[in-house]
C-alpha cells in the first residue's frame, strides 16, 4: 500500500517538476531530520528540546533561511523506544534530509546514530553526554554538550573544594548507561582527589519506592557527608522527596540528569534543600545570547525554558545552520566537514568548538544549587 | 501426487514471498525494507507462539526471553573480531577470534533459546493458566537482570551496538517460510492432534495416553527456537540490542496477534501480524501531522477492542484458510497413493 | 545489622506490601466473579492519583472530601470498564478478556497522554500526613501507618462483607457458579457489578496513597502496580481475597528485604531474586498460597 502511494507521489512530483517553472528550486526548503522522544520516560528532556530547536528554526527563517533556503523540520517521536528510534532513524535518512539531530540520552543515540554515520549524513546530538559516542559511531557524529567526564570531574571537584565533602554514598541506576557511567567518572575522580566512596547502592528506572536504600544510608555511620545520586529526571524528584522526608540532611548532589523543576516541585520548598547538581550552561550565564534566548522561548511558548535541554536542542539546529552556512552547500559530506572545523560557535550553553581529538566539546559545567525550591548557579566551571 | 488445489495455494503464496523479497531488495528504501523485514519477524514470532500457545492452550509470555537469548549469542557470534576483545572483555579468548556468518550464528542462537526452554520448560511447564504466565514474565525479569550486570560479556546498559546489518528480506523470508512449515507439518500429525487434545480437556487427553509433559516442552521449546531465532534476526536489522529491546509490552503484543488472529492458526497470526505492523507505521505520519502522540496506540487500542466484540474467535478461529488445506475428498483420495509412493521410495 | 535497622526494612516491607495489597485484592475479586483479568486495574490506580491532584490541588477540597470523591470515582470507573470491556466477553475464551482489558490500558494511558502530557507531575497530600513518627526506634510517616491500617482495615471489612451481607453473598454464589446462582434469583449483573465498583474504589485509593507517598504522578504510573497485582493475586492464589492480599505483602517484604538484607552490590539483582522466590514458591504451589486446583469451567 505504502509503496503504490510512494509510487504516485513521485509520479506526480516528477509531472509536476517537468510543467512548474524551475523557479521552485531556489525555495525549495532544506530539510533536517528532528529525533526526539515526545513520549514516554525521556518525554520531560526531549519535549523541551524540540521547542528549543523549533523555535530556533523560526528565527533563521525569518532572517532568511539557510543559504537564502527556508529550514524546515522532520520531526519524528521516538517513544522512549529503542525499535522506534532506529526504525525513525531509517526512515529520516530515505527521506532527504541533509542532516538529523536530537535524543538526549547515549542509549538512543546509539539506536539512530550508527543509521546515520551508514548513510553518510551528520548526525548531533543535542544532550547525550558520553564521551565515547563519537569514537563509537563515528565521523558522521557530534555532540552538542559537555562529556559526562567533564561534568562529572566538575561536581566531584565542587563537592571536595567547595562542599568540603570528603566521604560519600553512591545511589546510582544501574538501568540506564548515562547514569552508570556519570558514577563510574564520580568515583574516579573524587577518589583521586583523596575523597572516600563509602559504598553503592542501585536501583532502576521506574522505581518509585526508595525506602529500602534509605533505610541502609541512615545506618551509615557515621553518617556520610552527603549522597551522590546518579539518576535521570522521573526518579531525581523521588530521591531527593523521600530522602528529605525521612529527615536526612545531608547534602545531594548529582549531574545534568537532575535538572527537570521536579526536582525542586516534587519535594517541595520545605525539602528542597541542599540539593547540588553540574548541568548544562545558561541560567546566570552573563553572555547576551542567553538573555535573548530565554527571552524569545519565553515569548514564543508562554513560559520559562523548562531545563537546559532546551537550550540544547536550540544549539543543535544553530550548529548544523551555522556549518550549512560555511560549507555552502547543500551536500551532508560537505557539512559534515564544516561541522568537524566549528570554532567558537556562540551557543546559549556554551562556546562549541570541537577542538579535542575525541570530538567532544570542551563546555562550561554549571554547577546549580537548589534551597527552599529555588535553583541558583553556584559556580560556572571552564575546561581547559 | 496429483497436483491439488492446496498445492497450487502454497505454490503462489511461495513465489508472491520470493517476488515480494526479490522486489524489496531491488526496490524499496532502507527504511522501508526495515519496516517490511520487521513485519515478516513479527509473523514468525506470531506464528511460533500461536504454535506453542494457541495450539496447546499455555499462556506462556516469555517470548522476549528467548528472543534476549537468541538476539544476544547471535550478536556475540557476529561481532566484529577487531572490536569484540576489548569491547567484551569477559569473552574467553578463543571466542573472541570468532566471526560468523549469519546463518550459523542465528542457528545457534535458536538452539540457545531452545536449550533455555528446556531447563526452564521442566519446572515451569507443570503450572497452568495465569501462573504459567507469571512464571514465564519472570524468564524475561530475569534474564534481563542477569544480561545488564554480566558488563564483561553483554556490555550491560550499553547494549550492543554496530552488530553488523546481516538481515535482508531473503533470510526473513526463508526463515519465516521454515517456521510455518514445520509449525505447520506438525499442526496437522499426531503431534499437533495430541497439542489440541491437551489444550481442549488436559484430563481426558491424559486418560487417552497422550504424552501430556514431553507434547508441551516440545511445543514449548520450538516456539522458544523460533524466538531465537527472531531475536537474533532482530539484532541483526536493527543493529543494535539492549537488555530493554525485549521487554513486557513486546509479550503483550505478540498475545494480542495471536489471538486476533484466532488461537491456534498459524496463518492467522501470520496475517494479524504482518496487518498490525504495517498499521502501525501507516498511521504514524498521521500523528506526527496532528502532533497528536499516543494516537498511533489509541486508534489501535480501540480496534484490538472491536475485533474482540465483533469477531471474538480471531480472524480464522483455530482453522487455516480452507485453501491452503487438502479438502477431503482429495485428502482421502490422495493419502492411499502417497503411502504407495513412500513405499517406492 | 542492629535490631533499628532490621525493624525499619520490615516495616517498609510492611508498607509497600500494603499497596500491593490494596490494588492485588481489587484485582482478585474481579477475577473471582468473572474469571477475566483487568489489565485496565493499573489504571484505574492511574486514574485516583490524577483524581486525587485535582480534587486536592485545583479544588482545594478538604482530605475527607477528596477520598470519598477519589473512590467513587473509582468504582464507576471500574464498572464501566466492566460494561464496556468485560461484559461482552462473558462466555468468550479467557485470554480476550485479557486481550481487551490489555486495549483498554492501553486506551487509558494514551489519552492520558494526550489529555494530560507525558510530564511527571508533583503530587502532595496534606502536610500532617507526611510528618515523621517514631516506632520502636523505626521512622514512619503518619501516612504510611494510615496506609497500613486502611489496608488491614479493607481486609477485615471486605471478609465481613463477603460473608455477611446478601450482596456480599451474592457475590461469593456468582463467582461459584453464575448460572446456579441466577437460577437462585441471584442478579447476577448486580453481583459482578458491586466486584467492579469495589475494586475500582480500592484501586483509586491505592492511587491516591501511592502518588501521595512518593510524590509525583503521570499517566503510564499505572502500568507498574497493575503488573504487580496481577503478580501478588497470582502468587496468592488467583480469585482468593485473602491470598490477594498476602501475595501483595510477599512481593512488598521481598522487594524491600533483598535490597535491604543483602550488601549492597546485590541491589541491582532485586527483581531477578523476587521473581525466583516467586517462581519457587509456584513449583511448591502450582496453584499459588491459597488458590484452589483450576476448575474445569463446563
Amino acid at each position: 500500500m505504502r509503496f503504490r502511494s510512494l509510487l504516485m507521489a513521485a509520479g506526480a512530483l516528477a509531472l509536476a517538476s517537468a510543467v512548474l517553472p524551475a523557479q521552485g528550486e531556489a525555495q525549495e526548503p532544506i530539510r533536517v531530520a528532528a529525533l526526539y522522544a515526545l513520549t514516554g520516560g525521556m518525554s520531560s528532556l526531549d519535549g523541551p528540546s524540540l521547542k528549543g530547536a523549533e523555535l530556533h528554526v523560526d528565527q533563521i527563517n525569518e532572517a532568511g533561511g539557510v543559504l537564502g533556503r527556508p529550514l524546515e523540520l522532520v520531526v519524528f517521536d521516538t517513544r522512549t523506544d529503542q525499535q522506534v528510534t532506529a526504525t525513525a532513524a531509517q526512515e529520516a535518512v530515505s527521506s532527504g534530509v541533509v542532516a538529523g539531530f536530537g535524543q538526549s540520552d547515549t542509549t538512543f543515540v546509539m539506536a539512530a546514530a550508527p543509521t546515520f554515520q551508514e548513510a553518510q549524513i551528520p548526525f548531533v546530538t543535542s544532550g547525550a553526554t558520553h564521551p565515547m559516542l563519537p569514537t563509537w559511531v563515528g565521523d558522521f557524529m557530534f555532540m552538542a554538550a559537555f562529556g559526562d567526564d567533564d561534568q562529572s570531574y566538575a561536581i566531584a571537584d565542587y563537592a571536595y573544594d567547595s562542599l568540603g565533602h570528603r566521604r560519600v554514598y553512591v545511589w546510582t541506576d544501574n538501568s540506564m548507561d548515562f547514569t552508570r557511567a556519570l558514577t563510574a567518572f564520580f568515583k574516579e575522580r573524587f577518589e583521586e582527589r583523596g575523597g572516600e566512596i563509602i559504598d553503592e547502592d542501585f536501583f532502576m528506572m521506574g522505581d518509585t519506592d526508595f525506602s529500602a536504600q534509605i533505610a541502609r544510608l541512615e545506618a551509615v555511620d557515621p553518617p556520610p557527608d552527603a549522597v551522590f545520586i546518579s539518576a535521570i529526571p522521573s526518579e531525581a524528584g523521588l530521591t531527593v522527596r523521600q530522602i528529605r522526608e525521612a529527615g536526612i540532611e545531608m547534602d545531594i548532589i548529582s549531574g545534568d540528569g537532575f535538572d527537570t523543576e521536579l526536582v525542586a516541585s516534587v519535594p517541595g520548598p520545605e525539602l528542597a534543600n541542599n540539593v547540588y547538581f553540574s548541568t548544562h550552561t545558561y541560567l546566570a550565564d552573563d553572555r547576551p545570547e542567553v538573555q535573548e534566548f530565554i527571552d524569545a522561548y519565553t515569548e514564543k511558548f508562554g513560559h520559562a525554558p523548562e531545563n537546559s535541554f532546551a537550550p540544547l536542542g536550540y544549539d543543535a539546529i544553530g550548529l548544523i545552520a551555522n556549518a550549512i552556512e560555511r560549507a555552502g552547500s547543500d551536500d551532508p559530506i560537505a557539512i559534515r566537514d564544516a561541522l568537524a572545523e566549528t570554532r567558537d560557535y556562540p551557543a546559549v550553553t556554551g562556546t562549541i568548538s570541537y577542538t579535542r581529538e575525541n570530538m567532544v566539546p570542551p563546555k562550561p559545567v554549571s554547577i546549580v544549587s537548589v534551597q527552599s525550591a529555588k535553583f541558583a548557579v553556584e559556580e560556572i566551571w571552564r575546561p581547559e | 501426487m496429483k497436483l491439488q488445489r492446496h498445492h497450487l495455494a502454497w505454490g503462489l503464496l511461495i513465489a508472491g514471498g520470493l517476488a515480494l523479497a526479490a522486489a524489496g531488495e531491488a526496490m524499496l528504501s532502507g527504511y522501508e525494507r526495515t519496516v517490511l523485514g520487521f513485519a515478516g519477524i513479527y509473523a514468525m514470532l506470531a506464528i511460533s507462539l500461536s504454535f506453542s500457545n494457541g495450539l496447546t492452550g499455555l499462556f506462556s509470555l516469555g517470548h522476549p526471553a528467548f528472543m534476549m537469548v537468541g538476539g544476544y549469542v547471535a550478536a556475540i557470534l557476529t561481532f566484529p573480531a577487531n572490536r569484540k576483545g576489548f569491547m567484551l572483555p569477559a569473552l574467553p579468548e578463543w571466542m573472541a577470534s570468532w566471526q560468523w556468518p549469519l546463518f550459523p550464528a542465528t542457528l545457534a542462537g535458536g538452539v540457545a533459546a531452545a536449550l533455555l526452554a528446556v531447563v526452564a520448560g521442566f519446572p515451569v511447564l507443570r503450572l497452568r493458566g495465569h501462573y504459567l504466565a507469571v512464571a514465564t514474565l519472570g524468564l524475561i525479569i530475569i534474564l534481563r537482570v542477569v544480561i545488564n550486570n554480566a558488563d564483561g560479556l553483554t556490555r550491560g546498559a550499553l547494549g550492543l551496538n554496530g552488530i553488523p546489518r546481516h538481515t535482508d528480506l531473503w533470510w526473513i523470508l526463508g526463515w519465516l517460510a521454515l517456521c510455518l512449515l514445520v509449525c505447520w507439518r506438525l499442526k496437522y500429525s499426531s503431534v499437533g492432534r495430541s497439542l489440541l487434545a491437551i489444550r481442549e480437556n488436559e484430563m481426558a487427553a491424559a486418560c487417552m495416553g497422550v504424552p501430556r509433559a514431553r507434547a508441551k516442552l516440545a511445543a514449548f521449546t520450538l516456539g522458544a527456537f523460533f524466538a531465537g531465532v527472531g531475536g537474533a534476526l532482530w539484532a541483526h536489522l536493527l543493529t543494535n540490542l539492549t537488555p530493554g529491546s525485549f521487554n513486557i509490552a513486546l509479550a503483550f503484543m505478540l498475545v494480542v496477534m495471536v489471538v486476533i488472529g484466532g488461537s491456534g492458526s498459524l496463518i492467522g497470526a501470520g496475517v494479524a501480524a504482518i496487518a498490525i505492523t504495517f498499521l502501525s507505521e501507516a498511521l504514524r505520519p498521521l500523528e506526527q501531522a496532528m502532533g497528536a502522540y499516543g494516537l498511533v496506540q489509541i486508534v489501535i487500542a480501540l480496534l484490538l477492542i472491536a475485533m474482540l466484540l465483533l469477531r471474538p474467535q480471531g480472524l480464522f478461529g483455530s482453522a487455516e484458510p480452507a485453501f491452503l488445506r487438502p479438502s477431503t475428498a482429495e485428502h482421502r483420495a490422495a493419502r492411499p497413493l502417497s503411502q504407495a509412493e513412500e513405499r517406492e521410495v | 545489622m542492629s535490631g533499628g535497622y532490621l525493624l525499619q526494612q520490615v516495616l517498609n516491607g510492611l508498607v509497600l506490601g500494603s499497596f500491593y495489597a490494596l490494588v492485588a485484592v481489587g484485582f482478585s475479586m474481579i477475577y473471582g466473579i468473572v474469571r477475566l483479568i483487568n489489565f485496565a486495574h493499573g489504571d484505574v490506580v492511574m486514574v485516583g492519583a490524577f483524581a486525587a491532584f485535582g480534587i486536592l490541588l485545583v479544588y482545594g477540597l478538604p482530605l475527607w472530601a477528596a477520598v470519598l470523591a477519589v473512590m467513587t470515582l473509582g468504582a464507576i470507573l471500574a464498572m464501566l470498564i466492566d460494561l464496556v470491556a468485560f461484559r461482552p466477553q462473558r462466555g468468550a475464551p479467557q485470554v480476550n478478556g485479557f486481550i481487551t482489558s490489555l486495549g483498554v490500558s492501553i486506551l487509558m494511558q494514551n489519552l492520558g497522554i494526550l489529555l494530560l502530557s507525558g510530564q511527571p507531575r508533583p503530587f502532595n497530600l496534606p502536610g500532617w500526613l507526611r510528618s515523621n513518627l517514631e516506632l520502636a526506634g523505626a521512622r514512619v510517616t503518619v501516612l504510611e501507618l494510615v496506609t497500613i491500617v486502611v489496608t488491614l482495615l479493607v481486609l477485615l471489612g471486605l471478609t465481613l462483607f463477603v460473608r455477611g451481607t446478601r450482596l456480599g453473598i451474592a457475590m461469593r454464589a456468582t463467582a461459584e457458579n453464575p448460572a446456579a446462582a441466577q437460577l437462585m434469583g441471584i442478579k447476577v449483573n448486580r453481583a459482578i457489578a458491586t466486584a467492579f465498583a469495589l475494586g475500582g474504589a480500592l484501586a483509586a485509593l491505592a492511587g491516591l496513597l501511592w502518588a501521595g507517598r512518593a510524590g509525583q504522578i503521570h499517566p503510564l504510573m499505572g502500568f507498574v502496580p497493575g503488573l504487580k497485582a496481577f503478580v501478588a493475586a497470582v502468587i496468592g492464589g488467583v480469585g482468593s481475597l485473602v491470598g490477594a492480599v498476602l501475595g501483595g505483602y510477599l512481593l512488598g517484604f521481598a522487594e524491600v528485604l533483598f535490597v535491604g538484607l543483602l550488601p549492597p552490590a546485590y541491589g541491582s539483582y532485586r527483581d531477578a531474586f523476587v521473581f525466583g522466590l516467586l517462581i519457587l514458591i509456584l513449583l511448591i504451589l502450582p496453584n499459588g498460597l491459597l488458590g484452589r486446583a483450576a476448575e474445569e469451567r463446563a
